[in-house]
């Protein structure tokens, strides 16, 4: 597996900001009206797929959160640890 | 926040046992119903009357409310935590970022109960009212959830 360089904690600080800023309303429905492409609608579907079939149950999928949260925590950057 | 010692099944055991009307909302309600999501804490929407049985019920885990129950009734949020942290909106109804009101009540009569472990059942919104909840924020990662919300509802159940 090709190793991906971690981004810098000002590259993360950004993407952060971009995700998390407060939309208009305005944006909200203009982006709310665009039907998701269907290549995209297929990812996401499978990705669902797999993950209800590897995880059958609530419990499963939480401790599956717990372990992705952990893993994630273990390789960030020190300022995004929180 | 580690999270390594934190009994989730002992969680929401105690909170369906409190009796407190709360719905696990935003993130961790989509990993539960089957969408894999980055999430640190919880989230639940709960009814602005149950606010000491649901900080009751979770001080076993050690989670101390940042306010009071008539504090949180005033502003409307809260959080608990200790390791964890648990984001608490108590509010009757709640605006949309564009513009359409949803009310605790009308939600809670709608709720799904999921399975955690025999016996242990957690309260989350219908899929409809989960999209509506991720239209309470307007930010970009909650149109992407949004997004995951309507390729599980073409998944079906």
């Amino acid at each position: 597996m090709k190793s991906v360089p971690t981004p810098s904690p000002g590259a993360l600080a950004r993407i952060r900001a971009l995700s998390e800023r407060q939309l208009s309303p305005e944006e909200v429905r203009a982006a709310l009206a665009v039907t998701l492409g269907e290549r995209e609608e297929e990812e996401s579907r499978a990705l669902i797929r797999w993950f209800r079939r590897r995880y059958p149950t609530p419990a499963e999928r939480f401790a599956y959160a717990r372990r992705a949260y952990r893993r994630w925590l273990a390789a960030a950057p020190p300022g995004e640890r929180s | 926040m580690q999270g390594s010692e934190f009994d989730e099944a002992e969680f929401f055991r105690a909170i369906a046992a409190s009796g407190a009307r709360a719905l696990l909302i935003d993130r961790r309600a989509l990993v539960a119903l089957g969408i894999p999501v980055l999430t640190a804490d919880y989230d639940f929407w709960l009814h602005i009357h149950d606010i000491a049985a649901f900080n009751a019920a979770v001080e076993a885990q050690g989670l101390l409310p940042s306010r009071t129950p008539e504090e949180a009734r005033g502003r409307g949020r809260y959080v608990l935590e200790n390791d964890e942290r648990v984001d608490v909106l108590v509010a009757r109804t709640v605006p949309t970022v564009d513009g359409v009101r949803v009310a605790f009540d009308d939600v809670w009569a709608r709720r799904r109960a999921l399975e955690l472990a025999p016996g242990v059942t957690l309260a989350v919104p219908t899929l409809d009212d989960l999209i509506l909840t991720k239209r309470f924020g307007g930010r970009p990662k909650d149109l992407e959830d949004i997004r995951l919300l309507e390729a599980l509802r073409k998944e079906g159940p």
